[in-house]
């Protein structure tokens, strides 16, 4: 009965140095590995699986490392990962508080206030639009001054396709007044040398 | 009948003297470790002392090679487990445990070499691994200083009768270690090379390993001077 209870004990050993041991058997096998027979029966093991890998570890460990680092883990603080209780997730979150409440909370004041700012920019501008564009009929209406010439636009069109063009005799009226102070150029009128180009020639050529 | 293995595996065995290089340990070897590992994380010690005398081995050797005061071997093999144990929780498993634990070695064995440096207080055996290599450095270059001829001896005769025990396994027992031990299968990859179930597999590597340990036994009895 015991020389089984052992043989199952070194097997579960073999098969937890293979990394191959079943979950519930490992705290079976660990508690074997405790003993002299079960830390012996490891060492055994590592050695021959070390040995027939490498000739060069067919060796026995010539120091006691495993005391000393026994007696300083023992003075440090043991990891405490299975001593926190574990608390359902649902109750330590609460009954109606979604996982992302505070997030949604922040998105809901962002987008309040980013609505408001578009509002507030909005109404300004119509209040600056509508100022501006009652100030300028305004000024069209009264401060424009009435002219003696008409004021319709002439348009003179040079031949069958050719582009119209338009001219302000108000413009015309402006530019013979002050001849005198501008160039022929600048009436638009070509210099005597150059040739005159005018669409009503290209067109007869045609 | 013996059952034959029906693929041909690849070559994981390392060079010789590269054994404490991390880049040549069996690959699923980290997995074997990380039930270990995450059982010390859970608070059990005595699952950390396990991969502490699964180890102590190669990280002696290493540190050995690195440190010639024998003296200092021991020290700082321990502390090398312990900077481990203290980190363990940040070991994350994508890498092996031994490669992790290597460069741990590592860093421990060159900060206790400059502190050597800045506190050169020179023990006996340093003296003595000195004065030996200006003597006989052709020895220095073959042995490292905790080793003897008459512990290289030793070293010679268990791996005599491992190999020794190894030819002597029936067939399926040999296949299934060797798969273990050398290619680094796990359990149901060697279940479909060999065409067995799993469980068979288990008791298989269990019954070689026992076989092999029996040879062994007596032998490190005789040279530790101590039952096992």
């Amino acid at each position: 009965m015991n020389e089984d209870l052992n043989q199952t004990q070194r097997e579960q050993l073999s098969a937890l140095a293979d990394g191959e041991l079943a979950a519930d058997d490992i705290a079976q096998a660990l508690a074997f590995a405790d003993s002299d027979e079960g830390r012996q029966t490891w060492q055994l093991y590592q050695l021959v699986g070390d040995v027939l890998r490498s000739p060069e570890l067919a060796h026995h460990a010539q120091h006691d490392v495993l005391s000393g680092v026994r007696a300083q883990i023992a003075k440090e603080p043991r990891p405490q990962l299975q001593t926190v209780p574990l608390v359902p997730i649902a109750a330590a979150r609460g009954p109606d508080r979604a996982a992302n409440s505070s997030v949604f909370r922040w998105k809901m004041a962002a987008g309040m206030a980013s609505v408001a700012a578009v509002a507030a920019l909005g109404w300004s501008s119509l209040l600056t639009d509508g100022a501006a564009f009652s100030a300028g009929v305004q000024l069209v209406q009264g401060g424009a001054p009435q002219q003696s010439v008409p004021t319709e636009v002439v348009a003179m069109q040079a031949g069958d396709g050719a582009p119209v063009m338009l001219r302000d005799p108000r413009l015309d009226e402006l530019l013979a007044a002050h001849r005198q102070y501008s160039s022929v150029a600048a009436l638009q009128m070509p210099a005597n040398f150059l040739r005159n180009a005018n669409f009503s020639q290209a067109s007869a050529r045609r | 009948m013996t059952p034959r293995i029906r693929t041909v595996m690849r070559d994981t065995r390392p060079a010789p003297n590269d054994s404490m290089n991390p880049s040549v340990t069996p690959p699923s070897t980290s997995d074997s470790d990380l039930q270990l590992v995450e059982r010390t994380n859970a608070g059990d010690q005595r699952a950390f002392e396990l991969l502490v005398i699964k180890y102590q081995r190669r990280i002696e050797r290493l540190i050995a090679r690195m440190v010639r005061d024998t003296d200092q071997v021991q020290d700082i093999a321990q502390e090398t487990f312990i900077r481990a144990y203290r980190a363990l929780h940040q070991f994350r498993g994508e890498a092996q445990f031994y490669t992790w634990l290597y460069r741990i070695a590592v860093n421990t064995a060159k900060k206790a070499l400059l502190d050597m440096k800045r506190n050169p207080v020179v023990s006996e055996s340093a003296l003595r691994s000195q004065s030996d290599e200006d003597e006989t450095s052709h020895l220095g270059q073959e042995l490292t200083t905790d080793e003897t001829p008459e512990t290289v001896l030793a070293a010679q005769e268990i791996a005599q009768a491992v190999n020794a025990a190894m030819q002597a396994l029936p067939e399926e027992l040999r296949q299934a270690v060797t798969l273990r031990e050398i290619e680094g299968l796990s359990y149901e990859e060697i279940s479909a090379a060999m065409g067995c179930p799993i469980g068979t597999v288990r008791s298989r590597i269990f019954r070689a390993r026992e076989a092999i340990s029996a040879r062994v036994k007596p032998m490190l009895e005789n040279q530790t001077g101590k039952r096992w």
